[in-house]
């Protein structure tokens, strides 16, 4: 085995990203493990064909000791029907070096092959920051980690910020605050995560700023052990400013005991997890979920009770499709009332909501409980481990949120 | 807790696809019922090393395990050549 790791042609997530969301021509060609194919994959609005090819299948099946010519061998005999000519076929594996091998063998066959720089743990850690409005009064900002379906905010007003739900990798926010010039004043979690690790206390302790929960999330539902992060409390009805800009603290459990909704100058509300665009969340994550969709109703029709005009700001999403056209999700109560089934059984009984939200709950993932304590500040994990607990798509909303696989 | 082996492979700090490459290589020098025990940083090689003795017709995975070395984590493959 003498090849060097060879001259790549490739492209960055964030390339992936842009060609995604303007549904460019290309073909993804998947060599990792058949499991991790399956856990987890690129999405898009229209997500391009895919193959899964494990490169060790490819490699032993090729059955050249030099990988990239098993490459070839394996290409030539077995994937020539499979591989389009006419658009670029990228390659894509764990860390993003396995795939520019791949990308090299098929370069030398003759496709317009690219490798995916950083591979699928590059394009797990990809943020984009959208507007959702900007003026002088008030902006704020979607920050989307599309490979997750995380979303967090930024709420900036006379040069003051808030951030809500910020994910763990905060250079993002920093660097939000230095480009546009605003300081951050409040970090708030809407509850303890379950799907990803907080940058809300990392965040607030270098800025020297309060991290903001509701207690009752300060305690891990499993462990019944209390958080070891500091922080500042949460409260029903309590008011925050934000510059100029005005944010009602509403405390919804149902996801989480300590589950709160922002509502922002009466106009904007940003849901955390409870009310997603194409679903509500799922109370089980504690452990309880015959006890706590009780709460998670009466929660549910507190939010509802808001006027229609009221903008929903969700903290994640289960597909690409439920953006809008300007990549913002977003969705007024009106609408969701009508076309969100979970809001729609909200209007129902409490005991059909029940029975809806028993029957609709989704796989638990078992490295939830451990995100909890790393939340918590009961457990400290390396970037290596962070990366890993997060791999994969958030399971927080009920189970009909996930399409079945398209491809 | 460790198995018999006959030959060590030494892929810590090798990044994929570089364990299995080297393990294949080195496992077509073995005598068939010989076992290659290889060492390995990369915490994506558990699985592959599972899909990689499926798929090859001439080993055997007979056992995997994790040790702490350093504070790091190190993945042991225990492949067996059978024909």
């Amino acid at each position: 085995m003498t090849k060097q790791h060879a001259q790549v042609t490739e492209w960055t997530v964030r390339e992936q990203k842009e060609r995604l969301d303007r549904r460019a021509n290309f073909f993804i060609l998947d060599v990792r493990n058949r499991d991790e194919f399956s856990a987890w994959k690129i999405e898009g609005r229209e997500t391009p064909r895919m193959l899964n090819i494990p490169y060790f299948e490819m490699l032993e099946q090729g059955g050249k000791d030099d990988f990239i010519e098993s490459i070839i061998a394996y290409t030539s005999r077995e994937l020539v029907g499979q591989l389009p000519k006419d658009r670029p076929i990228v390659a894509v594996c764990a860390k993003g070096d396995t795939s520019a091998y791949v990308a090299d063998g098929l370069r030398q066959l003759g496709y317009d092959a690219v490798n995916l720089q950083g591979g699928m743990r590059a394009w797990g850690n990809f943020y984009e920051i959208n507007p959702v409005t900007e003026s002088r009064e008030l902006s704020v900002y979607q920050i989307n980690r599309p490979a997750r379906g995380c979303l967090s905010y930024v709420i900036v007003s006379d040069g003051q910020a808030a951030i809500i739900d910020p994910l763990r990798h905060i250079e993002t926010y920093l660097d939000v605050t230095r480009a546009k010039g605003f300081r951050i004043e409040q970090v708030i979690d809407t509850h303890g995560h379950a799907d990803h690790i907080s940058g809300g206390p990392a965040l607030a302790g270098q800025l020297r700023r309060p991290y903001y929960l509701h207690p009752y999330d300060a305690i891990h539902p499993i462990d019944l052990l209390p958080a070891r992060v500091p922080f500042e409390y949460l409260r029903d009805g309590q008011p925050l400013a934000v510059g100029k800009a005005r944010i009602q603290v509403l405390h919804i459990p149902g996801h989480t005991l300590g589950n709160v909704a922002c509502l922002l100058n009466e106009s904007f509300l940003f849901t955390g997890d409870s009310i997603f665009i194409n679903s509500i969340a799922r109370p089980d994550l504690g452990g309880r979920g015959e006890t706590w969709a009780g709460l998670h109703y009466h929660s549910l029709r507190r939010l509802l009770g808001l006027p229609d005009t009221v903008v929903v700001l969700p903290g994640h999403f289960s597909s690409p499709q439920e953006a809008n056209v300007d990549r913002l999700f977003m969705a007024s109560l009106g609408e969701l009332k009508e076309k969100n089934d979970g809001l729609r059984m909200t209007q129902a009984s409490e005991e059909a909501f029940v029975q809806y939200i028993l029957g609709s709950l989704p796989e638990f993932p078992p490295q939830y409980v451990e995100i909890k304590r790393v939340n918590a500040g009961l457990l400290v994990v390396d970037e290596e481990k962070a990366s890993e607990l997060e791999l994969g798509k958030n399971v927080c909303a009920l189970a009909h949120a996930y399409k079945a696989d398209p491809t | 807790m460790s198995m018999a082996f006959d030959k060590v492979l030494d892929a810590r700090g090798l990044a994929c696809p570089m364990p299995i490459i080297k393990a294949r290589q080195e496992i077509n020098t073995l005598q068939p019922e010989k076992v290659l025990k290889v060492l390995s940083t990369d915490r994506g090689s558990v699985k592959d090393f599972q899909g990689w003795a499926q798929t090859a017709k001439n080993i055997t995975l007979l056992a995997q395990e994790t040790e702490k070395e350093d504070g790091k984590e190190v993945y042991v493959h225990y492949v067996k050549r059978v024909s």
